[in-house]
């Protein structure tokens, strides 16, 4: 029963991560069409923004979390205004081949005036701890990432909803065209979609970091794979879909890992994929994902 | 005119040209530079090998480099010396520890599994189109990595095999690299290549005019990952060591690079990138290094390929997204020029009279 109890903490806790970053990614797909593979970059960037703040003059752990968030934010529009603005009207392919390019690009600018090694960063202290509820054992960690991520999510919907730039944003990704003719400019809704995807990378850098306890150059590429996952799982460009598709990945990696037998476990990665190529072949669209006719790309 | 008579004659332009490269590189170049040289051969058998599925059907692939994976992989499980099997792979499945064949048959069955193996993927592949697609190939680099990675008894894992019979050298990438080219532009300008490529235009117009889209896609599919299965052989038969890294992200971004930079929709546009990449690469790699400029040290800085890579993609995908040749193959661009001159000519005779 415990065993269980911290299996489903856990599940919850890497569900929250994934979801975390999936969200991102589809907010940014469902307004201008680009699958943002660069999005991992956001989290190296908010590693490495920590590391430098804490190397120069502000030590407090306590300050990883603004820092972190504020330096993928910044990131995130940077990325928008000097790659991504000059291909918006352009195909998928054209995105993703131009995502992968900058993300290579951030990577191996770490690695030029960084270094490849792993640099040793600081979150605060409870964040490691164990909470101690009966006999169970919870890390903080889990229960602390969790939590924020439901908070970030009602925050998001709380914005979608109620405020104009988030109706527009809303509106965008079925009718670009009538939201500009409202008289909304598409620079500021494309600017406020990178924002808070970079805002919400920036969160799970956090607790991603706080895990590892080190950064390196390529931190970003096996989890924004797997957020990637996460969104095709719910279908692409659906908010809902992101945060359902981020929770299943997380508990059926969970599931994977503890129970099978161990010679297995090693393929995990492998069946994770198998599974989205069965449900992609399935479900085209995802799996909350509507169905777009063909024709409407044409017009 | 017969197909395979036209594409001979306009094969023969680009395969002279390299025969010549190579030749020259094979008559007078250092060890150093004939390394150099058989990387660029094997990189274009491989860039080409993408084209022939991302140039005609329009649907860009992650999942080729697995190919090369795969056929390299197979080749050395056949190849390697038993007693050395015995000691690196002992509990090989299969029955593989105990089995060895001669070079020749040992690659015509790597080609032959690989060719099994895209042909079982693209089964899947063909059913879908465009971004799906595309996470399709992805899904497949990363299975194939985790495998090779994972199977242990199969591969030894991130460890790598070793003590594969070194036969390659620069002739044979040099002659692989010509069928290669020659294979590329006849599916290109075969009535299967235009259908298809009408397809990545246009599919609901192709599909309305008959096009069997998912046979075709098929075919590309299994036709590519043959020739980049090549490309795994030689990379398996030149080093006489292979492991998991080789055949994951880094070597799909190169390749990538080189057939979008040239242009993905012609067999041209894919050698001219290989070589401008190639020359570009290893400019970094030897400035990665820190070398000795007019008498001052230059600093190291390790990642300069990568980043020189990836600001060539970023490059070409925001300047010019169909790359250098867009469409044109050289045949096209000769076509044209002399099309102009005549009427140039024409135009300068109308003037006089």
């Amino acid at each position: 029963m415990e065993y269980l109890i911290q299996q489903v903490v856990n599940a919850l806790s890497v569900g929250s991560e994934y979801a975390l970053l999936a969200l991102g990614l589809a907010i940014v797909f469902s307004i201008i069409g680009l699958v943002n593979f660069a999005h991992g970059e956001l989290i190296t960037v908010a590693g490495y923004s920590i590391f430098f703040a804490a190397a120069i003059y502000l030590p407090s752990p306590w300050l990883a979390l603004p820092i972190a968030v504020l330096g993928a934010m910044l990131a995130a529009i940077l990325f928008e205004r000097v790659a991504f603005r000059a291909i918006r009207n352009a195909s998928t392919n054209t995105g993703i081949l131009t995502a992968f390019g900058v993300s290579i690009v951030v990577q191996n600018a770490f690695v030029i005036f960084v270094a490849t090694r792993p640099k040793p960063v600081a979150t605060p202290e409870w964040l490691s701890s164990m909470l101690e509820v009966g006999t169970l054992q919870l890390p903080v960690l889990q229960i602390v990432e969790t939590l924020v991520t439901v908070v970030a999510i009602l925050a998001l919907a709380v914005l979608l909803r109620r405020t104009t730039i988030g109706l527009a944003m809303r509106a965008a990704a079925k009718d670009f065209i009538a939201v500009r003719l409202m008289g909304i400019k598409a620079n500021r809704v494309i600017l406020a979609a990178f924002a808070i995807s970079g805002f919400l990378a920036g969160l799970a850098a956090v607790f991603i970091i706080s895990r590892r306890g080190a950064i390196d150059p390529f931190m970003g590429s096996v989890p924004v794979l797997k957020a990637f996952v996460a969104c095709v799982l719910g279908g692409l460009g659906s908010l809902q879909g992101a945060v359902v598709g981020g929770i299943a990945l997380g508990v059926l990696e969970v599931l994977l890992q503890a129970f099978l037998p161990r010679e297995v476990t090693m393929f995990r990665d492998a069946i994770v994929f198998a599974a989205v190529a069965i449900v992609l072949v399935k479900f085209p669209e995802g799996l909350l994902g509507r169905k777009h006719e063909l024709g409407d790309k044409e017009a | 005119m017969n197909l395979l008579l036209r594409t001979g004659i306009n094969a023969v332009l680009p395969i002279g040209i390299l025969v010549l490269l190579g030749s020259a590189i094979l008559a007078f170049a250092e060890p150093y530079q004939v390394r150099v040289a058989y990387a660029f051969f094997m990189n274009l058998v491989i860039a080409i090998g993408l084209q022939v599925f991302m140039g005609n059907t329009g649907v860009v692939s992650f999942g080729h480099v697995s190919f090369m994976g795969i056929s390299a992989y197979a080749v050395s499980l056949l190849t390697i010396p038993l007693a050395l099997k015995k000691t690196l792979i002992p509990k090989a499945p299969f029955e593989l520890a105990t089995v060895h064949v001669g070079i020749v048959p040992a690659i015509v069955l790597a080609l032959l599994f690989t060719a099994l193996v895209a042909w079982l993927s693209g089964m899947v592949l063909k059913r879908v189109g465009g971004a799906a697609a595309e996470i399709l190939t992805l899904a497949l680099l990363v299975i194939s990595f985790v495998v090779f990675n994972a199977w242990i008894d199969l591969t030894r894992g991130p460890r790598s095999l070793y003590g594969i019979p070194v036969v390659s050298s620069l002739p044979w990438a040099m002659a692989a690299a010509a069928v290669a080219i020659f294979v590329a532009k006849l599916f290109r300008d075969s009535d299967g290549g235009l259908q298809l490529r009408a397809s990545s235009e246009n599919l609901l117009a192709a599909r309305a005019m008959g096009v069997p889209v998912e046979s075709l896609r098929l075919r590309a599919w299994v036709i590519s990952a043959v020739l980049v299965g090549v490309g795994g052989i030689l990379h398996a038969t030149y080093l006489g060591t292979i492991g998991p890294n080789s055949y994951y992200f880094t070597q799909t971004f190169l390749i990538m690079a080189m057939v979008i930079l040239g242009g993905m929709r012609s067999v041209s546009g894919t050698i001219v990138g290989t070589a401008l990449i190639s020359v570009g690469s290893e400019a970094a790699r030897s400035l990665e290094n820190g070398p000795v400029i007019f008498g001052s040290k230059l600093p190291e800085m390790f990642g300069l390929t990568g980043f020189f890579l990836g600001t060539v993609i970023v490059l070409c995908m925001t300047l010019r997204r169909d790359g250098i040749l867009g469409d044109d193959e050289f045949e096209d661009i000769v076509r044209q020029r002399r099309m102009r001159k005549t009427e140039a000519a024409a135009a300068a005779g109308v003037a006089a009279s």
